[in-house]
């Protein structure tokens, strides 16, 4: 035939008889030797799945996911938004003016801007955590929420000032 | 180690302008002529005093506005030592011998050179784009590099989900987010 | 008669000559599922034997060391997470490391050990998706459910520890971010002497079966000539007989002050450097990996975990390549920086991408289910690849 074709190489040993029927004899018994641990599971081991959503899993404490701000708390100091790996958070303040009473955090950082602007494009974010570490007041967490998908890309930017939003206070500060 | 390599490159070729750039902080680096290039990794890898035989990896970075340099990373695994070696290379037309024919390993990592800054290397069995697509414009790790408009009819950077109302707003504010990121 | 049938022979020769046949080219992936992601690799077969393969990257590719050229160091560290997502402690580790050894930086003795711990932790997890998808691509696949039971409790350990499964950002420049409770380190041990258990019962499930062995067996032969000219490293560079690991060799962290071996490849089953020895070769290393980890919980004591690093990092002007041991081979970091906030060049160098460019050698001759062998066990991750 006329075409590049590929050799194969056939290795030196020679299939014998006494080889073939050992090979059956070894491939037989330790297929058994392999049954006999899975077999065991059916019994003996019990399930480690869940049954997801009828059963839910509570995740661990410091657990990242859905990202949190407590508004009132927070003194638009942009250290989140500066720390941000891929730029998803969008913060815009303007100045206190004097005549307003005077505002305090909970930890007593007091409060010299008013923010108007707080929202964190959840499509974007890369929950590495790195606002969360860097906020002076604490009130940008992680919360261990995690049944957040949406339809659209766009209702997955929060905006923090909003009523419905800031609602979710109550259920998630402890 | 590297003080004695440097005399003995020296003693060895004599013609050619070898020179190291000590640091103190990280490591030091051996600065050879892109043209001798080959002849210096060769004696490199063939001489049993130095014995490098493992190229480790192959990396460019740009130096506008004249030079794109060329690091090659070499390890000697019987030696237990390493040694970055690097060519400085014209910015307009940057070239150098391939290394392919003494470590086969320098094929992906040269093709990889190649698609992000655009270096020829002479002799490279199969020079094409490796993480690029074959019709993709520029060199992306070149510092001067700007993603083009569309890519085979698709936006690269569709308006409506760069939140650019966001980016625009904050602005105003303290932080000041460059709306023309960079990126490849 | 003899005469006759020359020339009937003779006549069927002529015949065939004129036939032309060519070779085959098919697509393996890049939605094929024993390519552990998207690697589209274009085999050109004559009928079940390979005659080449040429691998296309690319499909993953995510701009990483761009991106690292805008971010600041610290910034940088979930993007390292995302090369390697099935190891990501690993590679957080060689980085960390690259930008201390930059800053001169002392890091305290208990972050030295968590680090350490969470390093062996991913490297058992990484094997244990090794043993797990390599078997599914052989054909089997319980293995796959008992390896991955093992491997959900350590992922639970670092989601308590550092708060994701897979991307954890939490070995830091300087330290590590939380730090272990009592609770968190009696469970490592545990963890251990379950590991203990199931691997010995995967050994007698898998490494025995002789249908194991007849597809592992003398395939794919990365021999220590082909391993040296392409730069392998890591478990192939030690499935091919040479007794080499970075943490031995060429120590950091605490492994000089640990006690254990290198497992290397003995060719007991075929020929030494084939799937068989690359498979055993990390097997062997979880084993070893829990021997550390042991010593790491009698060594580890009470004090900070994280060291004074200044707020805003600046980097000195200056270069470095290191290069640590992760979960698929070496990992090495090569960073420029012109002492600014962000690194003027950051080039990483993947175990994955030397051992992909390595495919076309061995693939010559190999029949295309010995070649889906031979993919898995090289145990690529398309995200470290491609970057």
């Amino acid at each position: 035939m006329s075409h590049d074709s590929v050799e194969w190489e056939e290795t030196d040993d020679v299939l014998t008889i006494r080889k073939y029927f050992s090979n059956i004899f070894k491939g037989f018994f330790s297929c058994l030797k392999g049954l006999s641990i899975t077999t065991r599971y059916i019994w003996a081991e019990k399930p480690v799945t869940i049954e997801y959503p009828e059963v839910k899993e509570i995740l661990p404490e410091r657990s990242r996911s859905r990202l949190f701000n407590d508004v009132d708390d927070c003194i638009s100091c942009t250290q989140c938004a500066l720390a941000c790996p891929v730029d998803c958070i969008y913060i815009d303040s303007e100045k206190r003016e004097e005549t307003e009473p005077q505002l305090k955090t909970s930890n007593g950082m007091p409060i010299k801007l008013n923010l108007t602007q707080f929202s964190i494009d959840t499509a974007l974010c890369c929950y590495c955590g790195l606002c969360t570490t860097v906020c002076p007041t604490e009130c940008l967490t992680h919360t261990t929420d995690y049944e957040y998908s949406q339809f659209t890309l766009a209702s997955m930017k929060y905006d923090y000032l909003d009523e419905d939003v800031k609602s979710w206070k109550s259920r998630l500060k402890k | 180690m590297f003080d004695e390599l440097l005399s003995d490159l020296k003693a060895k070729f004599p013609s050619v302008s070898i020179e190291l750039d000590k640091r103190e902080v990280g490591d030091s680096v051996l600065i050879v002529d892109a043209a001798s290039l080959f002849e210096v990794s060769q004696y490199l890898k063939e001489s049993t005093r130095w014995d490098f035989n493992v190229l480790q990896v192959i990396t460019g970075h740009d130096l506008p506005p004249d030079f794109i340099a060329v690091t090659y990373i070499l390890a000697s695994y019987r030696q237990n030592s390493e040694l970055l070696l690097r060519v400085k290379l014209g910015r307009q037309n940057p070239k150098v011998k391939s290394v392919v024919p003494l470590w086969p390993a320098a094929n992906f990592q040269e093709r990889e050179c190649y698609d992000m800054l655009g270096v020829q290397f002479e002799g490279h069995p199969d020079l094409r784009r490796i993480l690029c697509p074959e019709d993709w414009e520029g060199f992306p790790l070149r510092k001067d590099y700007k993603a083009a408009e569309s890519y085979n009819g698709m936006e690269i950077y569709p308006q409506e989900k760069l939140n650019l109302a966001d980016r625009q707003f904050g602005k105003k504010g303290q932080k000041s987010v460059e709306v023309t990121e960079t990126v490849e | 008669m003899s005469h006759d049938n020359k020339t009937e022979q003779t006549v069927l020769v002529d015949e065939l000559e004129g036939l032309k046949t060519d070779l085959l080219t098919l697509n393996m992936g890049p939605q094929h599922p024993a390519t552990h992601g998207v690697l589209r690799i274009e085999i050109k077969t004559d009928s079940e034997i390979i005659a080449s393969a040429k691998p296309y990257l690319g499909y993953l590719h995510r701009c990483m060391e761009k991106h690292s050229e805008n971010l600041d160091y610290r910034g940088i560290i979930p993007f390292v997470d995302r090369m390697d997502y099935l190891a990501a402690m690993n590679q957080e580790l060689g980085y960390c490391i690259a930008v201390e050894k930059m800053l001169n930086l002392e890091i305290p003795r208990r972050a030295e050990v968590i680090r350490v711990i969470c390093a062996e932790l991913g490297r058992i997890a990484s094997h244990l998706m090794f043993f797990g998808t390599y078997l599914i691509d052989l054909g089997a696949f319980t293995p796959f459910l008992y390896a991955f039971n093992e491997r959900e409790k350590i992922l639970r350990l670092f989601e308590e520890v550092s708060g994701a499964r897979l991307l954890y950002n939490y070995i830091w420049i300087g330290g590590v971010w939380n730090d272990f409770t009592s609770e968190h380190l009696t469970r490592v041990g545990e963890i251990c002497d379950a590991l203990h258990q199931q691997l010995s019962q995967y050994e007698n499930l898998v490494t025995g079966n002789q249908i194991f062995l007849g597809r592992v067996s003398n395939v794919a032969v990365m021999n220590e000539e082909l391993c040296y000219a392409y730069g392998a490293t890591g478990p192939v560079l030690r499935g091919a007989g040479v007794k080499w690991d970075l943490r031995k060799n060429r120590p950091y962290s605490i492994y000089p002050e640990l006690d254990f071996d290198i497992p290397v490849g003995k060719g007991e089953m075929g020929t030494l450097g084939d799937c068989y020895d690359r498979y055993y070769v990390r097997m062997m290393e979880m084993r070893e990996s829990i021997k550390i980890l042991r010593q790491c919980l009698d060594l580890i004591e009470e004090g900070p975990i994280m060291a004074k690093v200044p707020k805003v990092l600046k980097l000195p002007p200056g270069e470095i390549y290191h290069r640590t041991e992760a979960a698929r081979g070496e990992l090495g970091i090569h960073l420029i920086s012109e002492g600014e906030k962000k690194p003027y060049r950051l080039k990483i160098k993947s175990p994955c991408f030397t051992h992909v460019s390595m495919l076309p050698a061995v693939a010559k001759g190999l029949m295309i289910a010995d070649f889906v062998a031979a993919v898995g066990s090289i145990d690529i991750v398309l995200g470290e690849v491609d970057r």
